[in-house]
């Protein structure tokens, strides 16, 4: 069964995305190759994989730092991933792209800068006019504030555009300033196709909340907003961020994790947009062990999936709402003894799915109702 | 034949001395860890990972503590599966441990049996003043809240 670790722990981190034709592509790491396995059968029976990258490479593939998989519009099949480096916290962004979807030419590395620094937890982002944005965690202007002995709050985004569906990057630029360092980025298409990222940002004094960016269509920043108002404050690491999506009516929903009022909760809610986010609907998602939530949309409907342990075994569980967020009905799903991967959410046409991939159980997909 | 096979013996030893760094941890281990009446001297239970860089500070912070106060015991728990970088980033501060690194057990299961309401930010702390008392702080330490929670004085 792909996907299920061997003896020794392996990192479980994987991405899923169905193809134009139909199947399920799953990328995940396998020793110093980033792997991609299909099925013609949602999930029941798995291709041989195929290597991403020929020449082996280090790859980080934990739960919030995995490789990631998309289509450009061209129809280019894209993965990409961090390559760690020598040094503790290093990384480079990777991208390798098969024009047939199978044959996948060497990976580039789509910053510029080749510091041995983080340039981690990058997001992928495909736009239908066959650009492909990367946007990542990156420690520059930490790594320069503390040479010239200033203090610098967190870690900076900076992201790098395509126009030719990832053959080739132009120079990356800087987002924003003083983000987490170490939770996964997400990105979503706003009601007027600009591209969106969100991530866990360090709000002056250290209230680790989200901001959202909202880039022009050359992909520099239109404008960089706060995206939740929890006022998590700590010194430290959540290790925990959120998932965005935008629905056909253009309205923006969110998943996210933060300490409110003491209590670390998965929190849903709407970002409405104006002059200042403000967030409307906000709920708790599952109950207080609920984490690592993702979340998709398709046409009249949203699904939110996350982990939670109940003191004996990780269940994986999901929300479904037919009103735009406004009510929701929960479902059981799966259940594991052993370790596992954030669960995905992902998009067939008018379906929705959850892919989970646990240490026993290896690859698994729950068509959702 | 003795004398040829020795240096070979010696790599053996180094080689699982090297691997028995950390003592894997698993969920009935770290509820024994985490139980205040198990901790009879002041103690802090920190947890840590080669990702959070916060951590690095309250090693450090900890490590001149017990130079300071040779009462206070500090137990370190990586929340991560040992690997070869780990013990290179922690043996720095020169901490007489025990030290543990999460085990196979599901690593959630180990992470309730912490502590059922942690939500896997790091770094994370207990404190133990070794009378029954345990405090759990999430973040960057000061030495003022570690003698408030174990009574010590550094």
């Amino acid at each position: 069964m792909p996907g299920m670790a061997k003896a020794t722990r392996q990192e479980l981190g994987a991405s899923a995305v169905f193809a134009p034709d139909g199947s399920l592509l799953v990328v995940t790491k396998q020793g110093e190759h980033v792997m991609l396995y299909r099925s013609s059968d949602d999930g029941k029976s798995w291709s041989a994989p195929t290597a991403v990258n020929a020449q082996p490479e280090q790859i980080s593939a934990d739960g919030e730092n995995r490789p990631k998989v998309a289509f450009a519009a061209d129809g280019g099949l894209l993965v990409s991933w961090t390559r760690p480096l020598g040094k503790p916290y290093s990384g480079a962004i990777r991208l390798a792209r098969a024009d047939d979807g199978q044959r996948f030419s060497p990976p580039l590395t789509v910053h510029k800068d080749p510091a041995e620094i983080t340039h981690r937890f990058e997001s992928l982002l495909t736009t239908p006019d066959n650009k492909v944005i990367l946007a990542w965690i990156d420690k520059r202007d930490l790594e320069a504030a503390k040479s010239g002995k200033k203090a610098y709050r967190g870690a900076a985004i900076y992201a790098a555009v395509s126009t030719d569906g990832g053959r080739s990057f132009q120079p990356e630029h800087k987002l924003a300033d003083h983000s987490c360092e170490c939770c996964r980025v997400t990105s979503a298409i706003d009601a007027d196709g600009a591209p969106l990222f969100m991530w866990r940002h360090v709000f002056e004094p250290n209230e680790r909340d989200h901001a959202l960016a909202r880039l022009k269509p050359d992909g520099t920043v239109e404008s960089v907003q706060r995206a939740t108002f929890d006022r998590w404050k700590v010194d430290g690491c959540p290790h925990h961020g959120p998932s965005l999506a935008v629905d056909e009516r253009g309205v923006r929903h969110a998943v996210w994790f933060n300490q409110k009022d003491g209590a670390g909760r998965v929190f849903y809610g709407r970002l409405a947009a104006g002059s200042g986010i403000a967030v409307e609907g906000q709920r708790q998602v599952g109950g207080p062990r609920a984490a690592h939530a993702d979340m998709a949309v398709a046409p009249g409907k949203l699904a939110i999936a996350w982990k939670e342990f109940d003191g004996e075994r990780t269940q994986l569980r999901g929300l479904m709402s037919a009103d735009g967020g406004d009510s929701f009905s929960e479902i059981a799903l799966a259940a594991t003894d052993g370790a596992s991967d954030q669960a995905r959410v992902v998009r067939r046409q008018d379906q929705l799915f959850v892919f989970w991939r646990t240490e026993k159980e290896g690859f698994r997909l729950f068509p959702l109702p | 034949m003795m004398r040829r096979l020795l240096p070979v013996v010696l790599l053996v030893a180094a080689g699982s001395l090297a691997a028995a760094e950390f003592t894997p941890l698993d969920r009935a281990e770290a509820q024994r860890l985490l139980s205040a009446d198990k901790h009879r001297q002041p103690t802090v239970v920190t947890l840590w990972s080669s990702d959070c860089g916060y951590c690095k500070a309250n090693l450090k912070l900890l490590s001149s503590l017990t130079r300071n106060n040779r009462k206070l015991r500090v137990i370190t728990v990586a929340a991560e599966p040992e690997s070869a970088h780990l013990w290179p980033m922690l043996s720095r501060y020169g901490l007489a441990g025990p030290h543990y690194a999460y085990g196979s057990d599901s690593p959630e299961a180990i992470a309730y049996a912490i502590d059922p309401n942690w939500g896997g930010e790091l770094p994370r702390t207990f404190l133990f003043d070794g009378a029954g008392r345990k405090e759990r702080i999430s973040g960057v330490l000061t030495a003022p809240a570690i003698e408030k929670a174990t009574g010590l004085r550094f």
